[in-house]
């Protein structure tokens, strides 16, 4: 699979960095655009693409083969009767794949180097932000991978569960997502939707901890399938206890708010004086939303107010009373009002730009707005880099590196037990 | 009085007959879509014991055998390990106690045999002279340096028969030991598994082929149809059968 994901990265880097110095050759005649150019949206994210493309459709083959292998072979029948549980055989299976993974991000994180080789500029915490999540959606295919295997007597119908749910996952990120009502509920169960929050430079304790409890759950209920000497009836028993307690740990997980802004331009966030005074203001906050969730300026407003305002202030309530948006649009006069309360005093605005939205705080807190805290500005880091130089890299020397280490991997092991003693 | 009320001795092993049983099945069943594949099935397995489990193909032998190692849920019965009722938790109750080696299974095909008798002798704790001992006794020396996958048949069951050896349960089940061994082999094999007897290990083997089980076994099971049609010695069953001198195939052709 490395050898396949070798030119799958090569190519995505390469037209990542080809677009990058497209952009930056117009930088050089706007500073403004050059300003805004970041190497993490431009080459990174793009470049990790490639790893989700595999991740989605060839990993849960590797996961899928290390159970499915064992029980078309009979080699399970053996394990199972080791002295060791299930959750401690299903843990060690989850570990192998994890290994896996690693090996699969090889070239993905090859990348990274190779960018910073030709003269990228890259900021650690939102590139190791992104590859923790692009892990987590790894460990989570793979959970439901073995889950897969455990429940199915073949490796091709567990392909076709697990495929099912990422490629589902996919499709159901670019067709129903955006639409009203059940179809936007249904949009949110995609696994897809996950690493958006990782791309977006956002590290979400809530997000984590919902990947973490899903996988968990998963690789459980592969424990729980996994030995054919229990009945059925016992099985199906504990497996609803299984998903009642993790569809209750998500429920908890959910109302964590906690995240962080880790990208370089702090995207996410307020300008830095504006979020030091807004975490001051202790007193709640409460947003009553007049727009449809499917309204493009619900979409706006979230990105631009109201997620870095839970993430600033201590206490924000968000009440959306937009119902749908036709009828809102018809009957009610209020629809695209956004109403702000805090400390008994409320106004009302319908702009979704905090340049606008934060004075209007600042007033009903009755607090001054902060001076401007200069010299945090993103500079930007254009560049026109060599894009063909990355080729032998991707397209030999990484696929050589991996032949050999399969090749040295196959090799005979060193046991010999006809010239070592020992007592029994 | 230690609960032994006698010694059998027979082709060089020594069966202990005991007041309690090792193992003691009772009335075990298990239907597969409403097909009875084993009906009130019920005997004791005695410490230091080969016991044969004689039938046809289709007679319900593994499934018996996989019911036992806990690897097949049973719709009914009850299973006592010295007397002790076995616990809700089976399967990892019989892991302590039960090992079994299926037949028709061929493990861990990319890894070197050494390999794999490396792994089960790191799991069970064993010394380099256990392995290098149960490799002598099976006759694996000369594919240590091979993957499982490109042993042949008899190779293969060689391989799985060493890991029965180095397991360190008391009562070890396997299903079909002499499947793909000659004539040469079945004997020094049958050798192999008398002189685990003498550790006081009790083996509980599904043959299919009359003459291997005469040979080996100190007491037998003959199953038919998923139901036990007689269990003794042969001279036991000879008596019930009324046929002195016959062979285990003519007393299994009069009781099945």
């Amino acid at each position: 699979m490395v050898l396949l994901v070798c030119p799958l990265t090569g190519y995505g880097f390469f037209q990542a960095v080809s677009l990058y110095g497209e952009a930056s050759i117009a930088g050089q005649q706007s500073p403004a655009l050059a300003s805004s150019l970041s190497p993490f949206d431009g080459v990174i994210v793009p470049t990790f693409g490639s790893l989700y493309v595999a991740v989605t459709l060839l990993f849960p083959f590797v996961a899928i083969r290390v159970l499915s292998h064992e029980k078309e072979t009979g080699g399970l029948r053996l394990l199972l009767q080791l002295p060791y549980n299930s959750s401690r055989l299903i843990a060690a299976k989850a570990a192998a794949v994890f290994f896996a993974l690693l090996f699969v991000s090889i070239p993905a994180a090859s990348a990274i180097a190779v960018w910073r080789l030709l003269g990228g500029h890259v900021f650690p915490p939102e590139i190791l932000n992104l590859v923790f999540g692009h892990l987590l959606y790894g460990a989570l295919v793979g959970a439901v991978a073995l889950f897969a295997a455990s429940i199915s007597e073949s490796a091709a119908t567990a392909a076709i569960i697990t495929l099912a749910f990422t490629i589902g996952s996919w499709v159901l990120d670019f067709t129903v997502a955006g639409r009203p009502g059940l179809l936007d509920w249904v949009a949110r169960l995609s696994l897809t939707q996950t690493l958006r929050v990782f791309e977006q430079g956002l590290l979400s304790i809530g997000v984590i901890l919902g990947m973490l409890i899903t996988a968990s759950c998963f690789a459980a209920l592969s424990g729980v399938w996994l030995n054919p000497g229990v009945r059925t009836r016992s099985k199906l028993a504990r497996s609803v206890a299984c998903v009642l307690a993790t569809a209750i740990t998500l429920g908890i997980a959910s109302q964590l708010r906690l995240s962080m802004d880790v990208t370089e331009d702090q995207r996410n966030s307020f300008p830095l004086a504006d979020s030091r005074l807004l975490a001051t203001l202790a007193a709640p906050l409460a947003i009553t939303v007049h727009l449809a969730p499917e309204d493009p300026r619900y979409a706006d407003l979230q990105r631009n107010v109201l997620a870095k305002l839970e993430r600033a202030m201590p206490n924000v309530t968000i009440r959306v009373a937009g119902g749908r948006r036709e009828s809102s649009q018809a009957g009610d006069e209020r629809y695209g009002e956004v109403e702000y309360t805090y400390s008994g005093r409320s106004d009302i605005s319908r702009s979704t730009s905090h340049r606008e939205i934060l004075p209007l705080l600042y007033v009903l807190a009755n607090v001054q707005s902060p001076a401007p805290i200069q010299g945090g500005d993103f500079p930007g880091y254009p560049l026109i880099a060599d894009e063909y130089a990355a080729l032998p890299w991707f397209f030999g020397v990484l696929p050589l590196l991996t032949i050999l280490a399969w090749w040295w991997s196959r090799r005979p092991p060193n046991i010999n037990f006809a010239h070592e003693g020992g007592s029994s | 009085m230690d609960g032994t009320s006698q010694a059998i001795v027979r082709g060089g092993s020594v069966r202990r007959e005991t007041s309690r049983p090792l193992c003691a099945i009772t009335g075990l069943g298990k239907s597969y879509d409403g097909q009875l594949a084993i009906v009130d099935i019920s005997f004791d397995v005695q410490p230091g014991e080969i016991l044969g489990v004689i039938g046809p193909n289709g007679a319900g032998k593994t499934t018996l055998l996989e019911t036992l190692a806990g690897l097949i849920a049973g719709d009914a019965g009850e299973v006592r390990w010295r007397g002790h009722p076995i616990p809700v938790s089976p399967v990892s109750f019989r892991r302590g106690s039960i090992f079994y080696v299926p037949d028709g299974i061929r493990p861990y095909q990319d890894q070197y045999v050494a390999q794999v008798l490396s792994f089960f002798a790191g799991v069970y704790r064993k010394s380099t002279s256990s392995v290098t001992k149960a490799i002598a006794s099976v006759g694996l020396e000369p594919v240590l340096d091979r993957r499982v996958c490109t042993l042949s048949k008899g190779y293969s069951r060689r391989l799985l028969l060493a890991l029965g050896l180095l397991s360190p349960h008391e009562l070890v089940l396997m299903d079909e030991p002499f499947d793909g061994l000659d004539l040469r082999q079945t004997r020094e094999i049958a050798d192999v598994l008398r002189e685990q007897t003498r550790k006081c290990r009790s083996l509980l083997l599904a043959i299919h082929q009359l003459s291997d089980a005469e040979r080996v076994c100190d007491r037998f099971i003959l199953l038919s149809s998923g139901r036990i049609r007689g269990c003794g010695t042969l001279g036991d069953l000879r008596a019930r059968t009324n046929l002195p001198g016959a062979s285990l195939e003519e007393v299994f052709l009069a009781l099945t």
